[in-house]
C-alpha cells in the first residue's frame, strides 16, 4: 500500500507541484487549500502524513487546522510538517502555542517546520524520515 | 482722652489694614487658586497630548512592522512557487511532456508579473507617500485616456464572460494630472469590478461631469462587501471576507489603498457603496481643469 500524503496550501502551484514530485516517488496525495478542507479530508480518511501551510487567507489558517487535528482521537499521532513562507511565521506559531499551554513551552503539534522555499531532496528526506518510503 | 483717642484709631486704623491684609490675601489665594487649578488642567491636557502623541508612534511603528511582514509574505510566497517551478522542471520531473513543462512556465511568469505589479505598486506608493506634491502633471484628454482603458479592460471581461456598458460622456473634460497613475485609478476601479462579478453579470461604467468635476462612476452586480468592510478596503492589503473565501480571485489587496492615494494626490474624492450579494459601486471624482490651477 503506498504511502498518502495530504498537501495543504492556498498556494494552487505550490500544491501542483509538490503532487507531482510525491506522486514520481511513488507516494499517493490528496489535496486541500484552507484549514476546513484539510480537517474534512482528515476526517474522511486519515493520511500517513500532512504538509500544512501556516498562513492561508481562506478558512481556517494552518494553526487552527493543526490543533483541530490534533484533538480527533483517530488523528492526533499523524506527523505534520509545517511549511511557512516567511521564518516569522514559526516563531508566531511558536509564540501561540507557549502561550496557549502556560510552561509547557515544548508542545507543538507539529512534527518538523520546513521554510519555503523547499528543496526537494530536502523534503523527500523529511517525508522518509517520520512514515519511511512510499 | 486724647491719647486714649488714638488709641482707638490705631486700632481701628490696625482692624481695617488686617481687614486689607485678609481680603488681599483672600484674592491672592483665590489667584493662587485659580492658577493651579489652570497649571493643572494645562498638565493634564500636556499629559493627555503626550499620551496621544506615544499611541500615534506605537501604532505607526506596528503598522509599519506589519506592513514589512505583510509585504515579506506577499513577495516570498510567489517566488517560493516559482522556485518550485523551476526544481520540478530542472530535476526531469517533466521530462517527455513539453506541453506540461510549457504550461508550468508560463504560470511561473505570471507569478513574476504579479511580482513585478506588486513592487511597482509599493514604488508608486512610497513616492506618493514621501512627495505627494512633487508629482509630474500635465493636462490631459479624459476621452483618450479611455480609448486605451476601454480596449484592455473589455478583453479582460469578455474573457470572464462579464459585459461592460460604457457610457461616457461625449464631451469630456479636461484634467490636470498625471496621467499614469489616474489611469491607473481607473482601470484597477473597473478591474475590480469585473473580478467580484459573476459569471454573465453586467458591469456599468458611466463618466460624465458633476459640479465642475469629472465623474467616474463604476457599478457591479457582484459579490460585494459587507458594509461595514467598506471603509476598511481602503487599507493596505485588506481583502473583503467575501473575497478571501474564494483563493481564485488572487490579488493582494495595494489595489484600492493605492487608489485612494493617488486620488487624494489629485485634490479628489473616491466613494464605495457596497452591499454583500448585491454589488458593489464606486464614485471617484477629480476635479475639472481651470487654467489658473496650473
Amino acid at each position: 500500500m503506498p504511502k498518502e500524503v495530504l498537501i495543504v496550501d492556498d498556494d494552487f502551484d505550490f500544491v501542483e507541484t509538490t503532487e507531482i514530485v510525491l506522486k514520481s516517488n511513488g507516494y499517493e496525495t490528496r489535496t486541500a487549500h484552507d484549514g476546513e478542507e484539510a480537517l474534512k479530508k482528515v476526517m474522511e480518511k486519515v493520511p500517513d502524513i500532512i504538509l500544512l501551510d501556516i498562513m492561508m487567507k481562506t478558512k481556517g489558517d494552518g494553526i487552527w487546522a493543526s490543533e483541530q487535528i490534533r484533538s480527533k482521537e483517530n488523528a492526533k499521532d499523524i506527523p505534520i510538517i509545517m511549511i511557512t513562507a516567511v521564518n516569522q511565521d514559526a516563531d508566531m506559531l511558536k509564540f501561540h502555542f507557549e502561550k496557549d499551554v502556560g510552561t509547557d513551552s515544548s508542545y507543538i503539534p507539529v512534527n518538523v517546520f520546513m521554510e519555503k522555499p523547499i528543496e526537494i531532496k530536502d523534503l523527500l528526506a523529511e517525508i522518509k524520515k517520520l512514515i519511511g518510503t512510499s | 482722652m486724647k491719647s486714649e483717642d488714638c488709641k482707638i484709631m490705631d486700632s481701628e486704623c490696625h482692624l481695617n489694614r488686617i481687614e486689607n491684609w485678609h481680603n488681599n490675601f483672600e484674592s491672592d489665594i483665590s489667584l493662587m487658586i485659580e492658577t493651579l487649578k489652570k497649571l493643572n488642567a494645562s498638565s493634564i491636557e500636556a499629559t493627555e497630548e503626550c499620551s496621544r502623541h506615544y499611541t500615534n508612534t506605537i501604532e505607526l511603528t506596528k503598522a509599519k512592522s506589519s506592513f514589512t511582514f505583510e509585504v515579506s509574505h506577499e513577495l516570498k510566497a510567489p517566488l517560493a512557487s516559482v522556485y518550485n517551478i523551476i526544481n520540478v522542471i530542472l530535476d526531469g520531473y517533466l521530462d517527455g511532456d513539453i506541453n506540461k513543462q510549457k504550461e508550468y512556465l508560463n504560470r511561473a511568469k505570471l507569478r513574476i508579473k504579479s511580482i513585478i505589479d506588486l513592487l511597482n505598486d509599493l514604488l508608486v506608493f512610497s513616492r506618493l507617500e514621501e512627495r505627494a506634491n512633487e508629482l509630474e502633471k500635465e493636462e490631459f484628454n479624459i476621452a483618450e485616456l479611455f480609448a486605451s482603458i476601454i480596449e484592455e479592460m473589455t478583453e479582460y471581461a469578455d474573457s470572464r464572460s462579464i459585459e461592460i456598458n460604457w457610457n461616457l460622456c461625449d464631451d469630456c473634460p479636461l484634467i490636470y494630472g498625471n496621467a499614469e497613475l489616474i489611469r491607473r485609478v481607473f482601470t484597477n476601479i473597473i478591474h475590480n469590478a469585473v473580478k467580484y462579478s459573476r459569471h454573465g453579470n453586467k458591469v456599468e461604467v458611466t463618466g460624465k461631469i458633476d459640479e465642475n468635476r469629472f465623474l467616474l462612476r463604476v457599478e457591479d452586480h457582484g459579490i460585494g462587501i459587507k458594509e461595514e468592510e467598506t471603509q476598511k478596503i481602503f487599507d493596505i492589503f485588506y481583502r473583503g471576507e467575501n473575497t478571501r473565501r474564494d483563493s481564485k480571485r488572487e490579488g493582494i489587496g495595494l489595489g484600492l489603498s493605492l487608489v485612494r492615494r493617488i486620488v487624494d494626490a489629485h485634490g479628489g474624492c473616491i466613494k464605495l457603496k457596497s452591499k454583500l450579494q448585491e454589488g458593489t459601486t464606486v464614485e471617484v471624482r477629480f476635479p475639472e481643469f481651470q487654467k489658473e490651477e496650473k
